[in-house]
C-alpha cells in the first residue's frame, strides 16, 4: 500500500494493545453503528476525551443523562485532567452503577459489544467503560410452546440477565451458583451454568463445566450448538438434554439435582442429565391432583407405545399375520381394501409421508393459515382419499391414532425421535412382519439402554437400577409424602424430599 | 460412503422386480385377496376324505363353498387352498369343523391331528359331529344368499348354552380329555328342515343333538338328551334352561338359572372310599303359568321344587349310569378324586379302572323357587334364610 511520509502510523489493534480512540476506531472500522464523540471534561475545550459506543446496544438517554451530563459539568469536573479524571469517573462522579477500568483494547471492545459505552483517555492510554445497556428487549411473557394450565407463566426470554433473575427469584438460596462462560470464536455468546453448590453432584457440575468449556463453535446462536456439544452421544436422535422455556420447570429440575444452562440470546434453559422418564413429565403433573397426574403419566407411556408401534403392527398383521386379526375386523379390512389399488406397505408409507407433510406445512405457515392447512389436510384430503379409494379407512385411523398419540409427548424432540423410529419400524414390518417389529423394538431398547447422560443411565429407573424406583417414573406421589430423590443424580443430601 | 452406496444398491434391488417389494418373508398375502374360511367340513368319501369349506371375502361379500376329495384330510385341504378366482384361502379363522358321523367314528384323530399340527389352525376351533347326514350337505343347506353358514353355526354356539342343550367343545378340550381319560365329549348337531321365513336364509337349519362320547382308539357313542343334561350338570357346563313342571292345577314353566354342583368323595371311618357324592343346588324363577295353580300356596311351591329336583337328579343319575355302562370316565370323577383327596384315595386311584364301574355315586338335588312374579313376590312365607340380605349379614358376621 502506498503511504506518504505524513501519514500517521497505523495504531496497534491487538487484544493487549493500549486503549486509544484511534485504535478503537480501527477495530470498529466499517461498522456503521459504531459511534464516537469528543467531549470536553468539565466543559474545558483543552481537556478532550472520546466517548465510544455501539448505537442500539446502549440507551441514548442513559448515556446523555448519566455519563455526558456529569462529565461536562464544570462544577463537578472543573479543571480535573488525566489520571485524576479517570479516578473520579470510576469513583462515582459519573452516575452509572457499573464502571470498569480498561487498559487493554480487547477488553474495552468487548465491553462495547456488551452494551457499555467507553470514555477513552488517549493521554493515559486507558478507558473507563460504563454499563448503559439498551432496554429494548422482549419482556417476560407466558410460554408459547409449553402450555401452562395451572402454574407460573414467566417464560425465559432472549436476555440472559432476565433469565437468571427469574431463576434467582424462584430459588432464593445463596448456594445457587451461576457461573459464566463465553462461547463462540466470533459471536462470543454468554452461557451460564446454574446449580446449587453443596447439593448438586459436583461430578456432574464439573463434567458440565468441562463440556461447556470445550464447545468450539463460531457462535452459540442455536440450541443445537449447545446441545450437540454437551451430550454423551450426539448421533442418537433421542434428546439427552432437557430444554424448556418454563422457568418453573427449570427450577424444579435444579431442585432435583440437575445442572442448568442458560444461554444469552436463547429463550430456553437446558438441563442435564436428561433421562427418558424426564421427557415424559410436564410441570402440570405437580400442579394437578397426584392421582390424575399419575394416570396422565401412564397415558403418555401408552402413547409412546401407540405412536411407535401402531403403524408397524398394522403393517405386520395386515401383510403377514392375518390370523392375529379378529374375524369381524379382518372381514371389514378385506372389504375396505378391496377397491384400493396400492399394497398395504405403499398405502401406509404414503399416509405417513402425507401426515408428516401436513404437519410440516402446519408448523411453517403463519398460525391462522397453518391451522387451516391442518384442518383441510385432515378432513378434506383424508376423507377424499378414502372416498377415491386411494387409501383404506383403517389405514387412516391407524396413522391418525399414531400421530395423535405422538402429539401427547411433552417434549417435541422426543416426539420427533419417536416419529423417525416409527418409520424405521414400519420398514422393518414391511420386510419381516412381526419378526421385524420385534427386531426393531429390540434394537431400539438396546440403543436406549446403552445411552448415558453424564454418567446416569438414560433409561433409569427402568434400566440400570434393577427396577427400583419404578414408581417414581410412572407415578407421582402426593406432596404430603416424602419420597426418595433420584439416586442416580447423587445429590448432596441423598435423602428424601417432597418432590 | 462405500457403505452408503451398498445400502442404496441393496434397497434399489427391491425396485427391480427381483423381489416382491420390500417383503422378505414367504407368507406375505395381499389382504384384498384373502378368502376367509370360517367353517370346514370333513366326511368319509370312499377310501378318502371329502372336505368342504365356506369362505367369504369380506363382510358384504357372498359366501362361497368349495369342496375337494383327497386321500387324507391334509391332502384334501391342501388342494382346496388353491382356490379358483386367484384368491388365498386362510384357515386361521376357522371357527368350527363339522365332522360327519362316519368320519368321527373312524378318522377323528386325523382331524384333531391336523388342527394340532397345522400352524394356521387354532386349537380353539369347535368340533361338531353331524348326525343323520353328511357334514357337507349340512353346510350346503345352511348357506343362504345373505346368511353364511358360519354365521348360523356361530349363532348356535352363542345360544346353545343359554338353552342348556349343549356345549361346543373345542379341539383343545377334546384332545386334552382324550389324552387324560381315553375318551372325550363332543357336541352333536343335525340338520332340520324348516320353512324358509325369509329368502336370504338357507334351506336347512342346524339344531343341537346331544353329546357324543368318542374313544381314543376310535368309536362313537351317543348320549340321550337326559344324559346330556346330566353330563352338563356334573361338568358344570350348565348355564340356563326352561323346564315345565306338571303340578296339581296346571303346568308351571320355570327358568333354572343357576345350578351349583358339588362333587366330593365320602370316606369311611377307616379311611377307605365309601362313595362319591354329587349335590346339586338349583335356583329357579317362574316364567309362565298354565292353569289354575296358586303359587302363593306354600305346599304347591314345595311340590314344584321337589319336582324340579327330581328332574335334575334323574338327569345326573342317568349320566353317571351311562358313563359306568360305557366304562368311560368322561365325567372326570377320577380327576376330582385326585384333586380333593390325593393321599387318602391313593389306593383307589391306583385301581381306578376296577373301582370305577362299581363305585357308588349318590346324587342329591335341592331346588329353590326364588321368584314367582306374582303380586306378592317374593312370597311372604319364604324361608328367612333365602333372603339375600340375610345371607349377606350372616356371612359378614361369620367372617
Amino acid at each position: 500500500m502506498y503511504r506518504t511520509k505524513k501519514d500517521p502510523p497505523a495504531p496497534e489493534t491487538g487484544e493487549d494493545a493500549p486503549v486509544t480512540a484511534a485504535a478503537m476506531e480501527a477495530v470498529f472500522a466499517g461498522c456503521y453503528d459504531f459511534e464516537t464523540r469528543t467531549l470536553h471534561i468539565g466543559g474545558d475545550t483543552k481537556n478532550p476525551v472520546t466517548l465510544c459506543f455501539i448505537d442500539g446496544l446502549v440507551s441514548g438517554s442513559d448515556v446523555a443523562e448519566q455519563v455526558i451530563k456529569p462529565l461536562t459539568d464544570p462544577e463537578r469536573f472543573g479543571s480535573i485532567r488525566g489520571a485524576e479524571a479517570v479516578s473520579m469517573a470510576l469513583g462515582g462522579s459519573v452516575y452509572v452503577y457499573t464502571a470498569k477500568h480498561r487498559e487493554k483494547l480487547g477488553e474495552a471492545a468487548g465491553d462495547l459489544l456488551n452494551g457499555f459505552c467507553a470514555l477513552i483517555f488517549d493521554a493515559e492510554r486507558a478507558a473507563v467503560t460504563f454499563e448503559v445497556k439498551s432496554q429494548q428487549r422482549r419482556g417476560v411473557e407466558a410460554p408459547k410452546e409449553e402450555k401452562v394450565v395451572k402454574g407460573a407463566k414467566d417464560a425465559f426470554v432472549e436476555t440472559m440477565k432476565i433469565n437468571s433473575t427469574l431463576v434467582r427469584r424462584k430459588l432464593r438460596n445463596p448456594h445457587l451458583k451461576i457461573k459464566e462462560f463465553t462461547l463462540g470464536k466470533r459471536a462470543e455468546t454468554s452461557v451460564t451454568l446454574v446449580y446449587i453448590d453443596g447439593f448438586t453432584n459436583p461430578q456432574i457440575v464439573e463434567e458440565a463445566a468441562k463440556r461447556v468449556g470445550r464447545i468450539d463453535v463460531e457462535g452459540a446462536l442455536t440450541s443445537a450448538a449447545i446441545e450437540e456439544n454437551i451430550v454423551d452421544n450426539y448421533r442418537s436422535p433421542f434428546p439427552q438434554v432437557i430444554s424448556t422455556e418454563r422457568s418453573d420447570k427449570f427450577c424444579m429440575n435444579i431442585l432435583e439435582g440437575r445442572v442448568g444452562l442458560l444461554v444469552d440470546g436463547l429463550p430456553l434453559g437446558f438441563l442435564v442429565p436428561g433421562t427418558f422418564s424426564q421427557f415424559m413429565k410436564v410441570p402440570e403433573d405437580h400442579s394437578g391432583h397426584f392421582i390424575v397426574a399419575s394416570a396422565l403419566t401412564l397415558l403418555r407411556y401408552i402413547s409412546v407405545a401407540l405412536t411407535l408401534l401402531a403403524p408397524a403392527f398394522y403393517v405386520a398383521v395386515a401383510m403377514y399375520h392375518q390370523e392375529m386379526i379378529p374375524t369381524r375386523l379382518l372381514q371389514s379390512m378385506i372389504e375396505a381394501h378391496a377397491s384400493v389399488p396400492f399394497s398395504t406397505a405403499v398405502e401406509v408409507i404414503l399416509m405417513l409421508l402425507a401426515f408428516e407433510l401436513l404437519q410440516e406445512a402446519g408448523i411453517r405457515l403463519p398460525s391462522p393459515i397453518g391451522e387451516t392447512v391442518s384442518i383441510i389436510g385432515a378432513l378434506i384430503v383424508g376423507q377424499s382419499a378414502v372416498e377415491a379409494s386411494v387409501v383404506s379407512p383403517v389405514v387412516v385411523v391407524v396413522i391418525a391414532l399414531a400421530g395423535i398419540a405422538g402429539y401427547t409427548m411433552p417434549n417435541q424432540d422426543m416426539g420427533s425421535a419417536l416419529r423417525l423410529c416409527r418409520f424405521l419400524l414400519v420398514l422393518a414390518a414391511i420386510a419381516l412382519g412381526m419378526f421385524g417389529v420385534a427386531m426393531g423394538c429390540a434394537l431400539l431398547v438396546y440403543h436406549l439402554s446403552s445411552l448415558e447422560s453424564y454418567g446416569v443411565p438414560y433409561m433409569s429407573p427402568f434400566a440400570g437400577s434393577e427396577g427400583q424406583h419404578l414408581s417414581r417414573a410412572l407415578l407421582r406421589r402426593s406432596m404430603t409424602v416424602k419420597r426418595d430423590r433420584e439416586p442416580e443424580l447423587g445429590t448432596g443430601d441423598g435423602g428424601e424430599a417432597k418432590l | 460412503m462405500k457403505r452408503l452406496i451398498f445400502v442404496v444398491l441393496a434397497l434399489s434391488l427391491c425396485l427391480t422386480g427381483c423381489s416382491s417389494g420390500l417383503t422378505i418373508l414367504s407368507n406375505y398375502r395381499r389382504i384384498e385377496n384373502i378368502e376367509l374360511v370360517r367353517t370346514v367340513t370333513a366326511d368319509i368319501s370312499g377310501e378318502g376324505v371329502n372336505v368342504a369349506v365356506c369362505g367369504t371375502a369380506g363382510e358384504e361379500s357372498v359366501a362361497r363353498m368349495y369342496e375337494k376329495t383327497g386321500s387324507s384330510l391334509g391332502v384334501a385341504l391342501g388342494e382346496l387352498i388353491l382356490l379358483p378366482l386367484g384368491r388365498d384361502a386362510i384357515l386361521s379363522h376357522t371357527e368350527n369343523m363339522l365332522i360327519g358321523e362316519d368320519m368321527a367314528r373312524e378318522r377323528l384323530n386325523e382331524c384333531l391331528d391336523y388342527i394340532e399340527r397345522f400352524s394356521e389352525m387354532r386349537l380353539d376351533t369347535g368340533l361338531l359331529i353331524v348326525r343323520d347326514g353328511t357334514a357337507r350337505d349340512l353346510l350346503k343347506g345352511l348357506t343362504g344368499e345373505d346368511t353364511p353358514a358360519p354365521d348360523v353355526i356361530a349363532g348356535l354356539a352363542r345360544n346353545i348354552s343359554k338353552t342348556g342343550e349343549g356345549y361346543f367343545f373345542t379341539c383343545r378340550e377334546i384332545a386334552s380329555s382324550l389324552a387324560d381319560n381315553g375318551c372325550a365329549l363332543m357336541q352333536c348337531v343335525r340338520a332340520q328342515e324348516e320353512e324358509k321365513l325369509f329368502e336370504a336364509r338357507g334351506e336347512l337349519n342346524i339344531v343341537p343333538a346331544g353329546f357324543a362320547v368318542v374313544r381314543e382308539e376310535g368309536g362313537v357313542e351317543f348320549l340321550s338328551d337326559q344324559e346330556t343334561l346330566g353330563t352338563m350338570l356334573i361338568l358344570q357346563k350348565y348355564k340356563s334352561r326352561n323346564v315345565d313342571l306338571s303340578l296339581p292345577g296346571g303346568v308351571v314353566t320355570v327358568s333354572v338359572d343357576s345350578v351349583e354342583t358339588k362333587v366330593e368323595p365320602v370316606f369311611k371311618k377307616d379311611g377307605s372310599l365309601e362313595r362319591m357324592s354329587v349335590r346339586l343346588a338349583l335356583e329357579a324363577n317362574v316364567i309362565c303359568l298354565k292353569g289354575e295353580a296358586d303359587l302363593e300356596d306354600k305346599a304347591l311351591r314345595e311340590a314344584a321344587e321337589m319336582e324340579l329336583s327330581r328332574i335334575f337328579r334323574e338327569a345326573a343319575e342317568s349320566a353317571i349310569r351311562r358313563s359306568r355302562e360305557l366304562g368311560l370316565d368322561y365325567l372326570d370323577l377320577e380327576s376330582i378324586l385326585e384333586r380333593q383327596a390325593p393321599l387318602k384315595a391313593e389306593e383307589t386311584l391306583r385301581n381306578w379302572e376296577q373301582v370305577f364301574p362299581i363305585l357308588p355315586v349318590e346324587v342329591e338335588a335341592e331346588s329353590t323357587l326364588q321368584r314367582t312374579y306374582d303380586i306378592v313376590d317374593p312370597p311372604q312365607d319364604a324361608k328367612e334364610d333365602q333372603k339375600p340380605w340375610e345371607k349377606m349379614i350372616r356371612s359378614l358376621k361369620g367372617s
